[in-house]
């Protein structure tokens, strides 16, 4: 099975690669990985005045799954908490022309997100209270 | 083949008349065959892989007896004694003969058997998802960078040689964690069977059983991890 040229593109050439340091203000972190192949994501956000500001991923898996949570990085950059939240697997899908066979390669990069924005939303609340 | 695929729709339908034989309408007590007319009965769908060889829904099973089990069946099944039988007994023969493939190969792994059985039994389970285990991903996404950083490194130089060492010792160790998680996993999978051989009905069993169950789950999808990033260091350090 040949991979799409975007899904090249974003394998030979990650976006955002890298991480930042869990415990910093406004970083969130999601961590997930699916069991059914190993592929492990890690995909962080650092947020400023309910803006998302940057995005890194660092990802142990197939080229779909390294292209999906690259890809979901770009998209992160410059959008609010609320416009984040509605990026949905099948966006990424379309986007880098997955086939089937690699579309939990997709789901895992939205997971990824929901958890990193969980994270953040997570540490928010808990600066408030205290 | 070809057979087997025109007539995928009738089998299915045959599939549904499971507990009557397809050919005479009578009852059926046998396991593959009518006991009247001796014809061959499709395996039903909800039949699951032990049963299919008549073995106890157990995670230790006795390898012997599977083998045996599965040659006798593979005899019983096979393309030649059907050379001769009507188009639906040879769909049906053909049929058999792979679903117990798939079934065989599935029982005689430890590690897929016990995903067969979990997957089998998970369906009851109340929050079966365990929390991903975000150590052991920090020390995999960690080990990558390494192996990355190895594998853009001058193999000859100093730093090549160091991260080569360094490397070697991750795997080492890796598999011996791997080794670990597998004989955890063989401790739980006996304490499912004796579960299952007390038999009791009791609240604290059921409580036991979705335990078990949800060790197994995390323990499979933990040694998946574990599995993919020491075949990839095998592929890099050889």
């Amino acid at each position: 099975m040949a991979y799409s040229d975007k899904v090249v593109d974003h394998f030979n050439n990650p976006r955002n690669m890298g991480s930042f340091k869990k415990d910093e203000d406004g970083i969130g972190t999601g961590m997930v990985g699916a069991p059914e192949c190993g592929d492990v994501m890690k995909l962080q956000i650092k947020v400023q005045d309910d803006m998302i500001v940057d995005a890194k991923f660092k990802t142990f898996g197939c080229g779909s799954a390294i292209a999906s949570s690259s890809l979901a990085t770009e998209w992160l950059k410059g959008k609010t908490i609320e416009e984040a939240q509605k990026i949905k697997n099948t966006d990424i899908v379309q986007e880098l022309n997955l086939p089937p066979v690699k579309i939990h390669c997709s789901v895992l990069a939205e997971d990824a997100i929901k958890a990193a924005l969980a994270d953040y939303q997570k540490k928010a609340d808990q600066t408030e209270t205290t | 083949m070809d057979h087997h695929h025109t007539h995928n729709t009738g089998s299915r339908d045959l599939r549904m008349a499971r507990s009557m034989c397809w050919h005479c309408q009578s009852e059926m007590s046998g396991e593959y065959f009518c006991e009247r007319c001796v014809k061959v009965q499709p395996v039903s769908k909800e039949t699951d892989y032990f049963t299919c060889f008549g073995l106890p829904r157990r995670l230790t099973i006795d390898l012997k007896k599977l083998e045996a089990k599965f040659y006798e069946l593979s005899r019983a099944f096979h393309p030649d004694f059907y050379q001769n039988k009507s188009a639906t007994e040879q769909t049906i023969s053909l049929g058999n003969a792979a679903t117990l493939n798939t079934a065989y190969r599935t029982l005689r792994d430890p590690i897929q058997r016990a995903e067969y059985l979990l997957d089998l039994e998970a369906g009851s389970v109340k929050d079966i998802r365990t929390s991903p285990p975000s150590d052991l991903f920090e020390e995999i996404l960690e080990l990558q960078e390494t192996v990355e950083a190895y594998r853009a490194s001058d193999r000859a130089s100093e730093t090549g040689r160091q991260l080569l060492a360094q490397l070697v010792a991750e795997r080492q160790a890796l598999d011996q964690r791997k080794q670990d998680m597998e004989q955890h996993l063989q401790r739980i999978c006996t304490d499912w069977d004796a579960l299952q051989d007390r038999g009791e009905a009791t609240g604290q069993a059921r409580a036991e059983r979705d335990r078990l169950l949800k060790q197994m789950r995390e323990i499979l999808s933990n040694r998946t991890y574990v599995k993919n990033i020491v075949n990839d260091l095998a592929a890099t350090i050889g």
